[in-house]
């Protein structure tokens, strides 16, 4: 294995690793690598079996094997070399990477740049702090996904799913058609947490009961979950006092959100955002740590993966910019600050020197609005949700508006129509 | 006697409850609730002729890989979503596969062939 002379190292081969490795071989980098724990590429995409993704990206309804095909097909074709069952285990704050795999044990090497591309976990039941006891079948939506689809067996008969995340009503719909029961998708919030196809394809189509601003209060069962007590929530998600019902299961699922993996990136002195849990970047997707890029949902969570092939591949570029030019770019110092229900922008910091992508989440529902980006921009949007980020692109034009000096664009999500 | 049957576009994120009245005959002849004629030809093709693409997985012969992601070729009716998982459940995928090799073909009678949706390897 050579990794003396490696322009651009990939850490994570799901779609976003994948995406962002391809596009820094494009983008000239000579020899690029991709370093991923698992024994084959493609991370996640091979347990989502379901379809709808690449409506974006390619046009297409594909599953999510049929969709990391694609890119697994290239990653192969354009000469990247992928350290498979390699495990990163330190990064510094000068990109030395430290990874351990069973051929050659502890490896390190100094890349000219990298991208992280690490993905995201899901919250589990400690994060939660659900009371009762602490039986066996309470397991997350995305664990019993591989059960389901990759090793082969079905978790339980009887389920609850907590959450209304994409996952969660995907996996209501699989364990269904597998001929296991659903009881019931229960969600705190007054909307679902996921895309309305998947609520009406996955819950409206099998039946499946959803109890909105509701929550589970109590776990029971010995060895094994035998039921769960819900009750429903008030305007400050407060279990309201004799609302409970007390529901048979076998199973708890939980798809409660998704955490980005950034426990390298803290090592390395990687600034986070403390409301995406990734890294701070500006528009090339740069991190405080010159040469280290982000993209993908290690830097925030995203709803489409359509979205983090995208975000990634410009990560990739500028890794592969920053390897062959060997020297820094200006980094982006004008913040960008999250206005009017606006939870998130990403990037948070852009130079204004050139075009840049901004994506974004809302927190709360909001219709007949406009998206307000500093003076320099807006765009009217009809509807807005928690579940579906927003892209805003800023073209070179359009930045040419601000004015010398500027520090601070504040994004705005505003009512059309009233102030 | 006319009757409404209501349904959720999956459009766009709007999710519009739209109401189709419908008259003895069967025929729609209202529509209410919906914001766009998107919604009127998603809600009118969900009351007269709903389809889903299926997805699933088939146990394997003769692979290290225990199961083998499925789909059809196209979406078919909502209503053999259920009959289909049980043909799903009865077959079986042997190496060697490419992705888009024929599994089942014309599934149930849909006039879709349940396909593999990735390549499969002893």
């Amino acid at each position: 294995m050579k990794l003396k002379d490696v322009d651009v190292a990939v850490i994570g081969a799901g779609p976003a690793g994948m995406a962002a490795a391809i596009k820094a071989r494009e983008a000239g980098a000579e020899n690029v690598v991709i370093m991923e724990r698992a024994e084959e590429l493609g991370g996640l995409l091979h347990q989502c079996v379901h379809n709808g993704f690449g409506l974006l990206y390619f046009n297409q309804d594909l599953t999510g094997p049929e969709y990391g095909h694609r890119f697994i097909e290239k990653v192969m074709d354009t000469g990247i070399q992928p350290l498979l069952e390699t495990m990163v285990v330190r990064l510094d704050e000068d990109r030395q990477i430290g990874a351990v795999n069973t051929q050659e044990g502890y490896i390190t090497f100094k890349p000219k740049s990298i991208v992280l591309a690490m993905g995201c976990r899901e919250r589990s039941r400690g994060a939660l702090n659900i009371p009762g006891t602490r039986p066996s079948g309470v397991l997350t939506a995305g664990t019993a996904q591989r059960f389901v689809n990759v090793e082969g067996f079905v978790p339980g008969n009887k389920t609850v799913i907590l959450g209304s995340g994409d996952i969660g009503m995907i996996m209501a719909r699989r364990l269904t058609l597998e001929g296991a029961q659903v009881e019931a998708v229960v969600e705190i919030l007054p909307y679902i947490g996921g895309l309305i196809r998947n609520e009406v394809q996955c819950l409206h189509d099998f039946e499946i009961p959803l109890f909105l601003q509701h929550t589970i209060t109590r776990i029971h069962g010995e060895e094994r979950v035998n039921a769960v007590t819900i009750a429903q929530v008030d305007g400050r998600r407060n279990p309201i006092a004799g609302t409970e019902r007390t529901i048979a299961c076998d199973t708890l699922l939980l798809s409660v959100g998704l955490i980005p993996e950034n426990e390298l990136s803290s090592m390395a002195g990687i600034q986070l955002d403390p409301v995406t849990g990734g890294a701070l970047v500006d528009e090339l997707r740069q991190t405080n740590v010159p040469g280290v890029f982000a993209g993908g949902n290690v830097l925030h969570v995203h709803d489409l993966v359509d979205n983090v092939s995208w975000e990634s591949e410009l990560a990739g570029e500028s890794a592969a910019k920053f390897a062959i030019d060997g020297k820094q770019g200006k980094r982006g110092e004008i913040r960008v600050k999250a206005g009017r229900n606006i939870r998130y922008v990403v990037p948070q910091t852009i130079s204004g020197q050139r075009e840049a992508t901004l994506y974004m989440r809302v927190s709360e529902p909001e219709e007949m609005v406009r998206i307000k980006v500093g003076d320099i921009m807006t765009k009217g949007v009809r509807v807005v949700k928690p579940s579906e980020m927003l892209k805003i692109e800023l073209s070179a034009e359009i930045l040419k508006k601000l004015k010398e000096g500027t520090k601070e664009i504040v994004v705005d999500c505003e009512k059309r129509g009233g102030k | 006697m006319a009757k409404d049957k209501t349904f959720i576009c999956v459009g766009c994120p709007l999710g519009c409850e739209v109401t189709l009245t419908i008259n003895d005959k069967g025929d729609v002849v209202g529509f209410a609730g919906n914001k766009c004629k998107e919604g009127e030809k998603y809600v009118l093709e969900e009351y007269t002729n709903p389809v889903r693409t299926l997805t699933a997985t088939v146990l394997t012969e003769g692979s290290s890989q225990p199961l083998l992601a499925v789909r059809t070729s196209k979406p078919i009716l909502k209503t053999k979503l259920v009959q289909s998982m049980a043909i799903i459940a009865g077959a079986r995928a042997k190496p060697p596969l490419k992705m888009g090799d024929v599994i089942v073909p014309n599934l149930l009678d849909t006039g879709a062939d349940l396909v593999a949706s990735s390549d499969l390897s002893s």
